[in-house]
């Protein structure tokens, strides 16, 4: 039985999540929906700097979905190679938060725990030099990109990023990350 | 040697280099889904202009709206080269163009001028164009 959309609309809409997407991530999906969303907050007349820190966590977030979600849509003649996660913008208290959910394989998940824990723990001087000497030497291994998402993530938000995890199976828990700006 | 051009897209930026015109711009968005292949074709082609022999001097103008942490990190990659060439005795100044109210792109151009102190970097205040 489908769950009621409008029941599931004004969930939402009451708990102040004004964007959500849950499926396979493309490039495409983080340049129309970044537009979409800068546009939203333009419009709405946010201050030009809160609106580059949405825009920028929104990437790194939607960025480690493409990245690191197990859970995939591969298809070798096409080229294409798309992780499946959810995400939402929402605002709380009046600050603007990005929270991010996708499917991850245990050892990765821990690699991230660690990472994530550490970085709760440093101030924006400690961030700011962290960020820097990663940002000097080659990426750690394992990573898909620079390494820097979440010291960069960190760096941005206004408070210590927070991470969740729920066990799926032996192999896998879902991961959610949520960065407040 | 030919130049290089490179149009912009709205996750990637515009990238023209012309040498005989000393035109060495970077210039609009960097957020690609793979920085660190998008570009592997930039290095390439500076590496080889930069082993022609005593290239004239040379200014690059990055005007860089957003960047994504691994476009950060292809842009110090960037500088690091240049330092080196600055310090083999090549002539290279960069400006790094920002816009009046984009405080990050201020202080990325700071930090920047900080991790590569042996590179000319001069901020620069631009208008955004309307």
């Amino acid at each position: 039985m489908l769950t009621n959309l409008y029941d599931i609309y004004m969930q939402m809409l009451k708990d102040e999540m004004f964007f959500c997407f849950s499926g396979p991530v493309s490039q495409h999906v983080v340049e129309g929906i970044g537009a979409t969303l800068k546009l939203k907050m333009e419009i709405e007349e946010n201050d030009m700097n809160t609106i580059q820190k949405v825009f920028s966590i929104f990437v790194e977030q939607i960025h480690n979905i493409m990245n690191y979600s197990a859970d995939r849509l591969s298809h070798d003649k096409k080229g294409g190679d798309l992780g499946i996660g959810i995400f939402i913008v929402g605002t709380q208290n009046g600050s603007f938060y990005v929270r991010c959910g996708n499917k991850i394989y245990n050892d990765k998940l821990f690699i991230i725990k660690d990472q994530v824990d550490e970085l709760r723990t440093l101030g924006p001087d400690e961030l700011k030099a962290l960020y820097r000497e990663r940002r000097k030497n080659p990426p750690p291994e394992g990573s898909r990109g620079a390494g820097l998402g979440f010291i960069e993530m960190a760096r941005k938000s206004s408070r210590p990023i927070e991470i969740d995890f729920t066990p799926v199976d032996e192999a896998l828990s879902f991961l959610s990350i949520t960065v407040f700006i | 040697m030919d130049k290089f051009y490179v149009a912009a897209t709205r996750s990637t930026p515009y990238i023209k280099f012309d040498p005989p015109a000393n035109t060495f711009i970077i210039s609009g968005e960097s957020y690609p889904e793979n920085a660190a292949m998008f570009y592997t074709p930039v290095f390439a082609w500076l590496t080889e202009f930069f082993d022609l022999p005593d290239p004239a001097p040379i200014t690059f103008d990055l005007e860089l709206i957003y960047f994504n942490s691994s476009s950060s990190k292809a842009l110090m990659n960037l500088f690091t080269m240049l330092e080196r060439l600055v310090v083999a005795g090549k002539d290279i100044t960069v400006n790094w163009r920002y816009y009046a109210d984009n405080d990050t792109a201020l202080e990325c151009g700071e930090e920047f001028m900080e991790d590569a102190p042996g590179l000319k970097i001069n901020l620069v205040e631009v208008e955004r164009p309307e």
